[in-house]
């Protein structure tokens, strides 16, 4: 083709704005499907009686049952009286205080439990490695009400763990409806997040800059040290960070397997959002987003100054899980792995096999299948109004893979726009980030005051629902995924890479697409995975903003065959764990492992 | 006109364009035009729209929609369309808040506490008042639970605790309950849940305002454990984490059919009580076909589908003319004595009530 070619004019103009018209598109829709019906709320804190006011948040900085210790203080007790508390290491007795208090404890687990994962998948290989990896992340998606039944029956009192203690002369270990409880169902949701971002950093590790230390004296464990981990401390704190921001705003979880002495903010912002007090909710759910954004922001900042140059990955070669030699250093690694799959095993597998016999068992234990037998039947011989399972499937599908056609781009615009360099840079990736932080409930109340029930102007409403808006919606949650996998790839891209591309005529979009994106693919992988997964798991914004019973998903088709019995509620739980877990090994597979792996 | 005209085809054409996504509303388009709401169909039958809560249509162990719609069909000859909104009677209240139309013609499961909340939120009616329709004289004494006659009661559970008595005895009072070793053995629901809310009112009704709270306390101290939802803590029940639990008093009806050991499954009933918690059906002020809406109502309260009704929402009819089968008489319990709180003593209160509570048990 000459370079007069009409066509090649023409996708090069459509290259040139590419980026543009993705910013702007993506603007349009965390507008119209977030900010803007989220800010409606939000605005109602500021407001009482018609007059503008911080009121409402100094009332909750003040009132102990929010803030414990920190509120009496701001109260004006005097400080030697608070202060012994204020010091202890006991559980906070606040809500606020012991919402962070499991966010933290939370968090630790996940990465002790999500770590070792991504150093199993990373560096060894094995029968069915690709598999896991692919189902590292299925977890992400089970509604908690599924996670509570499979945790119930897993760690009751005659459970399988208690039983299998009881055979070694341990235990009855009493877990369920504590605190302990929550944070292994959270680390059981997280400990994935943490093991899938880690993978992917371990994935983008050069195996020349380790043999290179290696050829200059390093011993192994040096080379590790100076080499690999810090290219790993990155991605393990932003697995971290994310897990403290989701359980910090946990809900469902806390109500179902925690008694009702461990109360979160986000379940008392349930409360506020039940009895109609918006003001007062939206007031503690920005008090809740302001905790969670300077975490996140803190991270961001530290995100920024890991600039490590990379030109891409030749990735470590992977050893063989059974041990070459019987040396202390092939073994004492396989053996802690050994130990680690066994802890997994119990807390990841067993929780979801118990699901599964709960599914085909009756409530007086003998087999059945009853529970898929109604599943079939309401699929077959349901009324028209009532959902039907083969419906949910066919939706959850398309909604996830429209989602990943909408999430991908706009993070990936959004990366780039995040990673070029400008003052305050990290603000607007901050913003950018809300979706990840708001509470689920303001969400929700937003867009059913908002889009459901109509945007009013000039007299008119514009009513904004369906198909397209539940793509939207699920697109706007999942994109920050998007970006927190592959923005720390693009930042560590040497620019001169893109440079000389653009010198040589390219656009930024095809330098993006040709030279950048492959370079950070296991980033773009992880991220589709994760946009895949919120897309299957969300519940909130899709009831609301279905226009009917069939455009309904797996989730709500749970929670719909939800009665006085949970058998049906559970057979479609075991079809949303099956119908997922395919879908997750698809997508690693069309999207490959190391896309420039040949190289 | 020509102008609504315009508008409308204007809106028609959003609608094409985004496939369903947007649609243009006139700020009058509530639906007094039946051509474009449908109202009536294209063969000339009228429709009636009913909304309820989702498990009354969909929850595979009860759900009595499709029997409700079948029979109502075929004897009127009227459609019956279903709205399951997930708000449930919250949903119509914010959609009266915020000036969105209200596109259904009566609410079928309204309770006590839903009224208050109307009346707390809404300055203007939401719900048809001063309704007198036939079948009325035959509701239970004491199951009417609204002043104003918005909302007709068509069925009521009773909320108590259920007990494996091949692991415990059961208190038979509160004053029994409160003590460490009934306490312990029991998971209760937050009164963010139905059954939660009921049982923390039959605790105020018998201890009053001032004293419920140490009532709490007491179960708290003895290790009774308060979950989110009925379904967690029935489930956790089922699983033996504890042998009692606060659930309806027809459970047994679903413990024969699963054929489940019935001692496993015996309700009592505290000091002879339990909590009534009645469902009513109310008329939306901007119903479409308020007539049609009240012969619903009257079709509602008819022996033959009370007792249907109730046996298939596996709760008891609120009629004293409703037929029920011995089979289900013999297995689905009542109090000797229901008590409830009417509506003029649930204004003002419950969400102080609610409050306090997560105040004493979380703080």
């Amino acid at each position: 083709m000459s370079p007069s070619d009409p066509r090649r004019t023409v996708r090069d103009r459509i290259e040139r704005r590419a980026l543009a018209v993705l910013a702007v598109v993506t603007t349009l829709l965390l507008v119209g499907m977030f900010y803007y019906p989220v800010g409606a709320v939000f605005r109602e804190a500021f407001i009482v009686d018609g007059r503008a006011t911080l009121g409402l948040f100094l009332e909750f900085l003040r009132d102990p049952f929010y803030f414990g210790d920190l509120a009496r203080l701001l109260r004006g007790d005097p400080l030697r009286e608070v202060l012994p508390s204020l010091l202890s290491f006991e559980r906070p007795s606040s809500i606020v205080g012991f919402t962070a208090y499991q966010a933290f404890l939370s968090t630790i687990l996940s990465v002790i439990l999500g770590v070792p994962l991504a150093y199993l998948l990373a560096r060894y290989e094995f029968r069915g490695r690709r598999t896991l990896r692919s189902l590292t992340i299925v977890p992400f998606v089970l509604p908690s009400i599924l996670v509570a039944v499979g945790f119930r029956a897993t760690f009751s009192t005659n459970g399988p763990v208690n039983t299998a203690l009881g055979f070694f002369g341990l235990g009855p270990v009493e877990l369920l409806f504590t605190l302990e409880a929550i944070v292994i169902a959270h680390a059981f949701y997280n400990a994935p997040l943490v093991a899938r971002v880690t993978l992917a950093a371990w994935e983008s590790v050069d195996a020349s800059a380790i043999e290179t230390a290696r050829s200059l004296g390093a011993g192994p464990f040096r080379a590790f040290r100076d080499v690999v981990a810090p290219q790993l401390y990155p991605s393990v704190l932003m697995g971290a960070t994310l897990t403290f921001v989701f359980t910090f705003g946990t809900f469902p979880i806390v109500l179902a397997l925690g008694d009702a002495s461990l109360m979160t903010v986000e379940v008392r912002v349930f409360r506020l959002v039940e009895r109609f007090d918006y003001a007062e909710a939206a007031a503690l759910a920005i008090i809740e987003l302001a905790i969670s954004l300077t975490i996140l922001y803190g991270y961001l900042r530290y995100e920024a100054k890991q600039t490590m140059q990379s030109r891409g990955a030749r990735p470590l070669p992977r050893r063989p899980l059974r041990p070459p030699a019987l040396t202390a250093r092939e073994l004492v690694p396989r053996i802690g792995l050994g130990v680690y799959s066994v802890v997994a095993f119990v807390l990841f597998v067993v929780p979801m096999v118990s699901l599964v016999i709960a599914s085909l068992t009756t409530d007086g234990g003998s087999w059945t299948l009853d529970n898929y037998r109604f599943l079939l039947e309401r699929q077959v011989e349901g009324a028209a109004f009532q959902v039907q399972p083969w419906p949910a499937i066919r939706n959850s599908l398309l909604f996830g893979v429209a989602t990943l056609a909408v999430a991908l781009p706009m993070g990936i615009t959004v990366s780039v726009l995040t990673t070029r360099r400008y003052r305050g840079r990290k603000v607007v990736d901050v913003i950018a980030m809300a979706p990840l932080a708001v509470s689920g409930l303001i969400v929700g109340l937003g867009l059913l005051r908002g889009p459901v029930f109509g945007i009013e102007f000039g007299g008119y409403r514009l009513i904004i629902g369906g198909a397209i808006a539940i793509v939207a919606a699920h697109a706007v949650a999942a994109y920050p995924f998007v970006v927190r996998t592959v923005a720390p790839g693009l930042q560590n891209l040497d620019p001169r890479l893109v440079e000389s591309a653009r010198s040589l005529g390219a656009s930024r979009a095809r330098a993006l697409v040709d030279i950048e994106l492959p370079l950070v693919w296991p980033g773009v992988v992880a991220g589709a995975a994760f946009v895949f997964a919120i897309s299957i798991g969300e519940f909130s914004a899709t009831v609301l903003l279905a226009t009917g019973t069939d455009q309904f998903t797996m989730p709500i088709a749970i929670e719909r065959f939800i009665g006085r019995r949970l058998g049906p509620a559970t057979a479609m739980g075991v079809v949303l764990l099956v119908v997922t877990s395919l879908s997750f090994i698809v997508i690693d597979r069309l999207g490959g492992e190391q896309r420039n792996g040949g190289l | 006109m020509r102008r609504r005209q315009y508008l409308t085809a204007a809106g028609a054409t959003t609608v094409a364009a985004l496939a369903g996504c947007a649609e243009l509303q006139t700020p009058d388009d509530n639906g007094d035009d039946t051509s474009d709401d449908g109202t009536t169909t294209d063969n000339g039958e009228e429709t009636l729209v009913v909304s309820t809560y989702s498990s009354f249509l969909d929850a595979p162990s009860i759900g009595p929609g499709e029997l409700v719609q079948q029979r109502f069909e075929e004897e009127t000859g009227v459609n019956l369309e279903w709205e399951s909104p997930d708000g449930q009677v919250d949903h119509y209240i914010q959609r009266a808040q915020d000036g969105a139309s209200i596109d259904s013609d009566l609410y079928l499961g309204i309770t006590t506490e839903d009224l208050v909340r109307v009346d707390e939120q809404l300055d203007d009616p939401l719900f048809a008042s001063g309704l007198t329709i036939d079948g009325q004289d035959d509701i239970i004494d004491g199951l009417d639970f609204d002043p104003e006659d918005r909302a007709v009661p068509f069925n009521t559970g009773y909320i108590c605790p259920v007990y494996d008595s091949t692991e415990t005895d059961a208190p038979e009072t509160f004053e029994e309950l409160r003590e460490a070793d009934h306490a312990g053995n029991l998971i209760a629901q937050e009164p963010g849940s139905t059954v939660g809310l009921a049982f923390m009112l039959h605790t105020i009704y018998q201890y009053g305002e001032e004293e419920y709270l140490d009532f709490w306390a007491d179960l708290q101290e003895g290790g009774a454990t308060f979950l989110g939802s009925w379904a967690d803590a029935y489930d956790a029940w089922m699983g033996g984490e504890s042998p009692m639990v606060i659930s309806y008093s027809t459970d047994q009806v679903f413990a024969a059919g699963d054929d489940r050991d019935l001692d496993k499954h015996q309700i009592q009933f505290l000091d002879d009580q339990a909590y009534a918690n009645p469902e009513g059906m109310a008329v939306f002020e901007q119903a479409d076909n308020p007539d049609l809406a009240e012969e619903f109502l009257e079709f509602m309260l008819t022996p033959e589908i009370q007792g249907e009704v109730a046996e298939n929402n596996v709760v008891f009819p609120a009629t004293e003319t409703a037929e029920l089968s011995e089979e289900y008489a013999e297995l689905a319990h009542e109090p000797p004595e229901a008590v409830t709180f009417a509506y003029d003593d649930l204004v003002g209160n419950i969400d102080d009530w609610i409050d306090q509570w997560d105040r004493e048990i979380a703080g």
